[in-house]
């Protein structure tokens, strides 16, 4: 089944010479993903290998109907297909947790939350393209572009902390525990909120609103990556 | 110009808001640091003010900062929602309008959520066997009087089934099964099982109260509908 996710990591790759190799990247990702799904009986999304996987495909994904949007930008398919590629290769250094799941994490509360918190963190990802972009070559549309992607992925984070909150509750009797992760999650909304009200403001726009993208998705990576590898808390990622 | 009309005007300001939403950043970020060596905030059974009070300030200046700087941010938006919906009520659609103010309230309902929280919740635990009952604070009485364990072919605990009996005082008794996420809720309080044990079978009861969980759903619902409804118009009037 691993040669499924190696092969989507070669798409990844090919796609920077035919970007429609990102259609059969997301795809065989999706793929594999079902496969565990159906192997493991559960959402296989516990654990630094499943998560990186649905995050990559995720972001790989959600570039698409952007992509369109910025016809004839080939740095922006580039970026996602190095990108997912790596996220891809980082996939394979973990082992898989093949384990049953502890009854408090066999509820829709937790499925949904743990869906919507990698797909937001996809759609940063995107919006950090965005930014970089503009950096590169100052154009409306990139902005545009990152600022709408912030905004759902935003409405995406919030509903994924909401349901979070309601799975804590009816789990541990409490909707906030005092963990690193949960003080960076609230770190990364609100900075995210901070880019929503500061765009309002015409000194932001433009280059600051652009770097702030890309900061936010340095505030995603340690959300996710650096809190579950370096810190003690609740979540495993 | 007149001090308190200096006030308002800093109060009613965007950049006000900015400022204190950079200030909470970087406060949390100190916190996420500082946290980790101080391991009671893994166990605040008391609520939230009373437990700060017991601590050394090197390590919760942080939240007392925090706590702090959201006040201003509750006055702030409040501030700034009440003037936008003055100023604008006459040239942008009403749902445009209000949307963004549905959001503020549902943030301010969830600071309220965690004000109430962090004055009057609690959590205790206590482990009770099967067929035996413990008294609450308050006068109420909780039995189990029956305990199943569910365990896969593996062998791994896989759910369970407690049935208890919630005794109101003396007054009237309430029969509930709490399971993994299902958990037995009375007005603010909620009773669940954390684990449990096969033999002798007995079950690690917490029971907790938290005065702000109803408004923190509320403050989800309103922020929810808030930013989907602003997120729906603004698809709209990109296609008109």
């Amino acid at each position: 089944m691993q040669i499924l996710l190696a092969s989507s990591f070669g798409a990844y790759l090919f796609a920077l010479f035919r970007k429609e190799f990102i259609y059969a990247g997301v795809l065989l990702q999706l793929a594999y993903l079902l496969f565990r799904a159906s192997e493991l009986g559960r959402l296989p999304l516990v654990g630094p290998h499943d998560t990186i996987v649905f995050f990559t495909a995720c972001a790989a994904a959600f570039s698409l109907p952007f992509g369109r949007l910025m016809k004839g930008e080939k740095a922006f398919g580039n970026i996602i297909s190095v990108s997912s590629a790596l996220f891809t290769a980082l996939a394979l250094v973990y082992e898989p947790r093949n384990f049953p799941l502890p009854p408090v994490l066999k509820t829709f509360w937790f499925e949904t939350h743990v869906v919507l918190a990698f797909m937001s963190y996809a759609l940063f990802g995107v919006a950090a393209v965005f930014g970089y972009l503009y950096l590169k070559a100052p154009q409306s549309l990139a902005e545009t572009l990152q600022y709408k992607a912030v905004l759902i992925a935003y409405c995406l984070f919030t509903l994924s902390m909401i349901f979070g909150g309601i799975w804590a509750y009816l789990a541990w009797g409490t909707y906030w525990l005092w963990t690193p992760k949960e003080l960076w999650t609230s770190i990364l909304w609100i900075f995210y909120s901070f880019y929503l009200h500061a765009r309002l403001r015409q000194w932001w726009a433009g280059r600051p609103a652009a770097v702030l993208g890309i900061a936010g998705f340095g505030v995603v990576m340690f959300t996710y990556l650096g809190v579950s590898l370096l810190m003690k808390s609740s979540h495993s990622f | 110009m007149n001090p308190l009309k200096k006030i308002y005007q800093i109060l009613l300001s965007l950049n006000t808001s900015l400022w204190l939403l950079l200030i909470i950043t970087a406060l949390f970020i100190a916190g996420a640091f500082i946290m980790p060596d101080n391991p009671g905030f893994g166990s605040i059974d008391i609520p939230l003010f009373d437990w700060l009070k017991r601590q050394n300030l090197e390590s919760v200046w942080w939240l007392w900062g925090t706590i702090g700087v959201l006040s201003l941010l509750s006055v702030n938006t409040l501030f700034c929602s009440i003037d936008s919906i003055i100023k604008k009520r006459r040239v942008t659609h009403w749902l445009l309008l209000i949307s963004p103010q549905v959001i503020h309230t549902g943030f301010l309902f969830m600071l309220l959520a965690h004000l109430l929280g962090a004055s009057g919740s609690y959590h205790g635990e206590a482990a009770v066997a099967e067929g035996s009952a413990v008294k609450l604070s308050g006068g109420d009485i909780l039995a189990i009087k029956n305990i199943e364990i569910e365990t896969d072919d593996s062998g791994y605990l896989s759910g369970w089934g407690v049935d208890i009996e919630y005794n109101h005082s003396g007054n009237f008794t309430e029969s509930a099964r709490i399971s993994p996420n299902s958990p037995f809720i009375y007005k603010d309080l909620n009773i669940m099982v954390k684990d449990v044990q096969a033999y002798p079978e007995a079950a690690l009861l917490q029971v907790s109260r938290d005065p702000g969980a109803v408004w923190a759903l509320a403050g989800s619902i309103l922020f929810t509908l808030g930013i989907l409804t602003l997120i729906a118009l603004r698809m709209k009037m990109e296609k008109t």
